[in-house]
């Protein structure tokens, strides 16, 4: 029997780069076959050959489905040949209620008109059937990232696609969501559904994958069978060497010394318009040379804590600031940036990045202030200095200073944004899920960036959804459940099981008291 | 994936030299000496209010009431003039300080209370229209009493002579050149890659030489006009700021991603009313330079020049989604608008069909910004 997708030789050209070199790849009916690699390993590339974002012609090789040459000259050719791809970036349209997302352009009719009981009954069963807990008149806008992401999952099973391709689909999903997810991949298997997934937390690639297939640099360096795809194993075919440690934060307790660099005692958030976040009785404090971890489930209310600290999301009903060791009453960026309070977003596309200008000018723009001379000109030799500086002790890999950022790989977007963070020289680092959807090796170029923050004094707030990442960077760990503390651990008493308990359970009314 | 070189580098010169050629070949008169000048008044006119426009497409805004604002501001300098008997120069500032107010009143509006750009300047257009009317009482008000001359009047009528415009254009190449060496040595001394030499030369020779041509042809009639000095120096001011400035930075990145600029501590309300106080400053510049040149503040004055100004900025690559653009394209971008303007006056085509023109120029412009300038979102 034919696989369902043969590749044979695929080479993809872009100028000055070649993405991808003679890759081959197989898929067979009923398998989840995981693709791992590096930023920039050619992952994103195969999947938009497969899917028809790379038409037939603009690469060499050969595709085939089921046996027969295909040439997709669209994404619609490659959807009616059964192929359905879910990407980072989502394609639901944020006005529409979830029914009307999920059968967007395909909703059931009544002659020429929608039929809308029809509709809103199948959306029902369709997220009743998926485990997934939303009302479909609700407004797709109104849901969290990691719910969308379950829309559109939802979405492409429901199609009956035979191809199910997904890139990074737990990136942004809580435990018991990827759970949720992983329970019906399996169960499309089982019904013959061929799926390729491609995920950086190798530990679902061991519990989901038959077959573990590896890019490095644009060519296959191997493809594993179920029993040899151990995570040490694929992390060495993935960056060519051993990584020995994963988390390079010594065990030792940090010695917290003087005055906090930043405190909050009692923080009690209103939301604005459109979110239902609300944060109460937050306290916590950062003192120089520390890491605070921050963890909870999505919606805990985590990224609304750090937006408030910097940027003053929300209305501050009760509870004191204090950074610096002066009140922060007021929290704007330009404000936080001034006083060496800064901000590393999540959403990189929508809140860390100017996409269309270069890495120079990303890097910056947080601190063009240093770089104005006499006149209010800006010194431009001083700031391309101080990017290449960032450029090479970030190792962040592009053609260029001037590369447009919107065509970096996740990671050295990320680095990008840590690095404009970093420019600003501040005493306080608020990291939003900094790891997110980028690779090992980026990983733990992250995590000694971490390492060479505090030993320079600085203070970390690091906010992630990793409970390894969190116990093996962070001094202490705040948990948040539903905006409020859902209790606050020293390493000693770092302890997953615990953690989890307390991102699941509400908080008491009374501030949690705060160890050590 | 983007190409090395920018095939609109190339268009726009292109599309510049076969418009010329065309009304040459139909009326030789084109290309003499008087009607190059006055072409390029007319340019100096529609650039300097791109200039302006240019600031506020940047950062992803618009403003439709620049038209108006253009006989207005005029209007009220050229009635100080003639029915006050003030001195012009302090007419000019009074102007100035007008269309300054109302600009900021529309920035702080458009920005503080959210209310879309296009809403408070359709409004404008209708009011300043409304306000003009009212200021010249319905009628023609020249810009200066009985015959005579003022700052007002020579604003077109005024030409440099030959040897200062030689001189002055030698200045600012000099000028340039030294800014160059200065950068390419700060470049060297922090050890950074410096681009290669003769690349350097050769654009400098090509500016050297259009700049020279362009006075030396001046020279041939009466020397450069008053009104090309004006929009040099907003050309290259708008340059400064954009390329040089924090500012200009900051209009760049608002238009890329105003939510990532607004957390990079960037103040946007801050910078885009300064946009619109920018913009007032154009409208000014270019409102007296247009009721001058017509000799009088009429009731037609300005007229659509909100959509020359525009249309200017998109032919020369301004995104009007704003973050990309530069001051040389909008310069091109408004020369090809006074040409087609100019040329299709010369050759007496009727009203009706110059409306048809500039229409069809305008949504071509902004298709093609569409169709091959618009990168693909996120």
């Amino acid at each position: 029997m034919h696989p369902v997708v043969a590749a044979r030789g695929l080479t993809k050209r872009f100028p000055g780069v070649v993405a991808l070199r003679g890759v081959d790849f197989d898929l067979r009916a009923g398998e989840i076959h995981a693709l791992c690699g590096e930023n920039g390993a050619g992952k994103s590339t195969l999947i938009k050959l497969l899917s028809g974002i790379h038409p037939h012609g603009s690469y060499e090789g050969e595709l085939r489905i089921d046996g027969q040459p295909a040439a997709f000259r669209s994404v619609r050719d490659a959807e009616a040949a059964g192929l359905a791809v879910i990407t980072q970036e989502l394609a639901l349209v944020d006005g529409l209620s979830v029914a009307e997302n999920l059968f967007l352009g395909r909703a059931p009719r009544r002659g020429w008109r929608i039929d809308w009981p029809a509709l809103y009954r199948r959306a029902a069963d369709l997220l009743w059937e998926f485990g997934l807990d939303v009302d479909p008149e609700t407004p797709v806008g109104r849901l969290g990232i990691g719910q969308k992401q379950l829309v559109e999952i939802a979405r492409a099973m429901d199609k009956r696609s035979r191809v199910l391709v997904l890139d990074e689909p737990t990136a942004a999903l809580a435990a018991r969501e990827v759970g949720v997810l992983q329970k019906h991949l399996r169960r499309l298997r089982a019904g013959g559904t061929a799926c390729i997934y491609i995920s950086h937390r190798l530990e679902e690639v061991r519990a989901l994958a038959d077959r573990v297939t590896v890019l490095r640099d644009g060519a296959t360096v191997a493809t594993l069978g179920r029993a040899e795809a151990e995570p040490a194993v694929i992390i060495r075919q993935m960056v060519g060497r051993e990584l020995t440690e994963q988390f390079p934060r010594p065990a030792a307790a940090v010695e917290r010394r003087g005055e906090p660099l930043l405190a909050v005692r009692g923080l009690r958030v209103a939301p604005p318009a459109g979110s239902r976040v609300r944060l109460a009785e937050v306290s916590l404090t950062v003192h120089s040379g520390e890491v605070l971890g921050i963890g909870g489930l999505m919606g805990a209310g985590r990224t609304e804590l750090l937006l408030h600290l910097f940027a003053g999301w929300g209305r501050r009903r009760a509870g004191e600031v204090t950074l610096g060791g002066r009140p922060y009453a007021e929290p704007a960026p330009d404000r936080s940036i001034a006083r060496g309070l800064v901000l590393a977003t999540e959403d990189r596309r929508r809140l860390g990045l100017i996409p269309g200008e270069g890495i120079t000018f990303n890097l910056s723009l947080a601190s063009l202030g240093r770089f104005t001379r006499w006149g209010g000109r800006l010194d431009r030799p001083a700031e391309e200095q101080a990017a290449a500086g960032l450029f090479q002790s970030l190792r962040i890999r592009a053609p260029g200073l001037a590369t447009p950022v919107r065509g970096l790989s996740g990671g050295n977007q990320q680095k990008v944004v840590l690095g404009k963070a970093l420019l600003t020289e501040p005493a306080v680092v608020l990291l939003d899920e900094p790891t997110r959807g980028i690779d090992v090796g980026a990983r733990v170029e992250v995590y000694q960036l971490i390492q060479r923050l505090t030993a320079a004094g600085c203070g970390v707030v690091l906010v992630s959804s990793d409970l390894p990442e969190l116990m093996g960077m962070s001094d202490r760990i705040l948990m948040l459940a539903g905006g409020r503390p859902g209790g606050e651990f020293a390493r000693a008493a770092f302890d997953p099981e615990r953690l989890l308990a307390a991102a699941l359970q509400a908080a008491p009314a009374v501030p949690h008291p705060l160890p050590g | 994936m983007k190409p090395s070189f920018s095939p609109r580098a190339f268009a726009l010169p292109l599309a510049l030299g076969v418009l010329c050629l065309f009304f040459y070949l139909r009326e030789p008169l084109f290309l003499g000496p008087r009607n190059l000048t006055q072409l390029l008044v007319e340019f100096a006119l529609t650039g300097t209010l791109a200039l302006g426009m240019f600031l506020i497409l940047l950062p992803g805004q618009i403003d439709l009431s620049v038209g108006s604002g253009v006989g207005l501001v005029g209007g009220i300098a050229a009635v100080l003039v003639f029915h006050h008997g003030w001195p012009a120069p302090a007419a000019l500032g009074a102007g100035l300080g007008a269309a300054l107010v109302l600009w900021l009143l529309m920035g702080a509006l458009i920005v503080r209370q959210r209310i879309p750009a296009f809403i408070i300047t359709l409004g404008g257009l209708l009011v300043f229209k409304g306000l003009f009317w009212l200021v010249i009482r319905n009628s023609t008000v020249p810009v200066v009493a009985g015959g005579g001359e003022n700052l007002y009047s020579r604003l077109t009528t005024g030409y440099l002579p030959a040897a200062v415009g030689l001189t002055l254009t030698a200045l600012v190449l000099a000028g340039l050149a030294f800014a160059q060496g200065r950068d390419r040595a700060a470049r060297r001394a922090l050890g950074l890659a410096v681009p290669p030499i003769w690349g350097t030369i050769l654009r400098g020779a090509a500016v050297a030489l259009a700049a020279f041509g362009l006075v030396l042809l001046c020279n041939r009639f009466r020397g450069v006009p008053v009104t090309l000095l004006v929009l040099a120096g907003a050309a290259g001011l708008v340059h400064f700021l954009t390329r040089h400035t924090p500012f200009g930075r900051h209009l760049y990145a608002i238009g890329g991603n105003e939510e990532a600029a607004a957390l990079s501590g960037i103040p946007v309300s801050r910078v885009l009313i300064g946009a619109y106080g920018l913009m007032g400053v154009a409208v000014a510049l270019t409102g007296f330079m247009t009721t001058a040149y017509a000799g009088a503040s009429t009731t037609t004055v300005g007229d659509l020049m909100e959509l020359d100004a525009i249309a200017a900025c998109v032919i020369g690559g301004t995104a009007l989604r704003g973050g990309r653009g530069s001051v040389g394209g909008v310069l091109c971008g408004a020369l090809i608008m006074a040409v087609l303007l100019s040329g299709m006056t010369l050759l007496a085509v009727e009203p009706e069909l110059k409306f048809i023109a500039r229409g069809t120029v305008l949504a071509l412009a902004v298709w093609l910004d569409v169709r091959f300038g618009g990168e693909a979102r996120g």
